[in-house]
């Protein structure tokens, strides 16, 4: 006979179920009357939008233009930095000694979201999209620190033993088993963490780091929700466009499917 | 010591290329891989070792390339101690005289065979140089020839994802013998190939060992062995159940040794 086990999934299911009503209500999400004054607001604010106001339109692109070079240069600054610091972070290759630190480290300069760090430049560098792509690097650099030291290690053991076991030096077994082995996992990671940097600088308005932030919040405060939205529908355009374009070189440099 | 007693023993005999004594190891404490495992492999022959699937082959090969810790006896090549922390020197000093072919090659797949094949020297060329991929003429010269002499010059520039079983083959042969190695450790050496093609290897690796190149090859066709081998060790469950002339080695030894 089958022995009937205590229906495990369906207590914790419940547990969480109930956990997250108890906090629903903490936050006032089951207040009937927040909650409609919520939805009229929310009606009134989206009928506010339209229509677009096409007006502010060139230092809206101005702007936008910032916010793109604020997420590359911040990208590219970012990489150059968990490059290396993934390399010294692969326990494939460094010992407990070099690894262990270097985890740590890009662990804490991960736990600092890009927009607070954005603010810690704003305070070194003063307001301005300098701060900003300062911001974007110093949360790249951890971020993908990690992915690319994962990146590393998913290399297969095989061919970096055997190259190794040639009797080369650590940068020669970098240079001829890990980067070509881990080439396509990088770009891919590259490419994604640069998708995720675009989205990133358009707040960094927010603290005063430059880019389309700025307007995004001063239009917003000053209750310009025409301006508002001509913003948003800018900023919604450049982030797919930046999608689709690196899904194209995605498509075109990476191979379909994991080769077998 | 007199000029006598010195001509007594005209040649002493050479140290052999691998001698094992009493070898063990375990991934798991109290569950040995390898058990009292007593091994020698005289300079310039083939030995060939067989056994069931999970004997230890490929362990044995590891542990005496050093990519695994021996966890009790002794390991010398070439006449010294390479095992543990305090023989760590002559371990590095040795390892580019021994070679090890990977049960799956442990070719960097999107390097060209060329770059495969010079990777093999890395340990006598200058670091930056190499990293540049500024190998000497004379070591591209003397690659592009051993692949010649492994009838695939014509792939050189081809990328090793790109080849045959047979053809990524030759292209790791090329690379261990790139390191002018003095032992090969070549694990299931002729496994993926058709019978012509193992028997144009094994005739290749024949010849390579009458210029003095010791092979530890482990395989699992036993016509092969009596052929191409010198000695045979046969192991089961991690321990050594036979070893004698390859010569004399028949399918009707393996039925024996397995007890059928
Ligand atoms: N990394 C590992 N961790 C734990 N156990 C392992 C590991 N690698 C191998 N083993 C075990 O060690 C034993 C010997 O494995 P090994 O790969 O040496 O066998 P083999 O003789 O080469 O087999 P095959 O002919 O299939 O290649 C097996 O029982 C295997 O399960
Ligand atoms: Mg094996």
């Amino acid at each position: 006979m089958r022995s009937r086990r205590p229906p495990v999934f369906l207590i914790t299911a419940g547990v969480a179920a109930g956990l997250a009503l108890a906090m629903m209500g903490n936050l006032g999400l089951l207040d009937a009357a927040q909650l409609r004054r919520g939805v009229l607001n929310t009606t009134e604010f989206v009928r506010g939008l339209f229509p677009p106001n096409p007006q502010p339109l060139p230092t809206l692109l101005g702007a936008t233009l910032e916010t793109l070079q604020i997420a590359y240069v911040g990208t590219v600054l970012g990489v150059a930095g968990a490059l290396p610091l993934a390399l010294l972070a692969t326990r494939t290759v460094f010992g407990p000694g070099v690894t262990g630190p270097v985890r740590l480290l890009l662990a804490g300069v991960r736990t600092v979201p890009a927009l607070l760090w954005a603010v810690v430049f704003v305070v070194a560098f003063g307001l301005g999209p300098a701060a900003g792509a300062m911001g974007i690097a110093a949360y790249t650099l951890g971020y993908l620190g990690k992915l690319l030291y994962e990146v590393f290690e998913g290399v297969d053991g095989e061919v970096v033993d055997a190259v190794r076991s040639v009797g080369c030096n650590r940068a020669q077994l970098t240079r001829f088993a890990l980067l070509p082995e881990a080439a396509n996992g990088i770009l891919s990671q590259l490419l994604f963490v640069f998708e995720y940097n675009v989205r990133a600088s358009s707040i960094m308005g927010f603290v005063g780091a430059g880019g389309i932030g700025f307007h995004l919040l001063g239009y917003l405060q000053l209750l310009q929700y025409r301006n508002l939205f001509t913003a948003l529908l800018l900023t919604l355009g450049v982030v797919i466009a930046i999608d689709y374009l690196s899904g194209r070189v995605r498509r075109m440099v990476l191979p379909p499917a994991p080769a077998a | 010591m007199s000029q006598a007693a010195l001509s007594a023993f005209p040649e002493p005999a050479p140290a052999p290329a691998v001698e094992t004594v009493g070898l063990s190891c375990w991934y798991v404490p109290g569950r040995p891989v390898l058990r009292d495992i007593d091994l020698a492999v005289a300079p310039g022959s083939i030995c060939m070792i067989l056994g069931p699937s999970g004997s230890g082959k490929s362990t044995l090969l590891k542990v005496i390339k050093g990519l695994l810790p021996l966890n009790a006896g002794t390991l010398s090549l070439f006449g010294q101690p390479v095992a543990g922390r305090t023989h760590a020197r002559s371990r590095r000093a040795l390892e580019r005289s021994v070679a090890w072919i990977p049960q799956h090659l442990g070719l960097v797949r999107s390097l060209t065979v060329l770059d495969n094949v010079l990777s093999g020297t890395l340990a006598r060329v200058g670091t930056l140089a190499s990293l540049v991929g500024a190998f000497p003429h004379t070591l591209r010269d003397e690659a592009l020839a051993t692949l010649d002499s492994l009838g695939i010059r014509a792939k050189a520039d081809e990328k090793v994802f790109s080849l045959s079983g047979g053809e990524r083959q030759r292209v790791a042969i090329a690379r261990a013998l790139m390191q002018h190695p003095t032992l090969v450790l070549a694990d299931e050496f002729v496994s993926q190939l058709d019978p012509l093609t193992t028997r144009e290897m094994l005739d290749i690796v024949q010849g390579i060992a009458r210029t003095g190149v010791a092979f530890l090859i482990t395989s699992h066709e036993v016509e092969l062995v009596a052929e191409y081998g010198d000695r045979v060790v046969f192991i089961r469950d991690g321990r050594k159940i036979h070893e004698g002339a390859a010569n004399a080695f028949t399918f009707a030894s393996v039925m024996t040794l397995m007890g059928r």
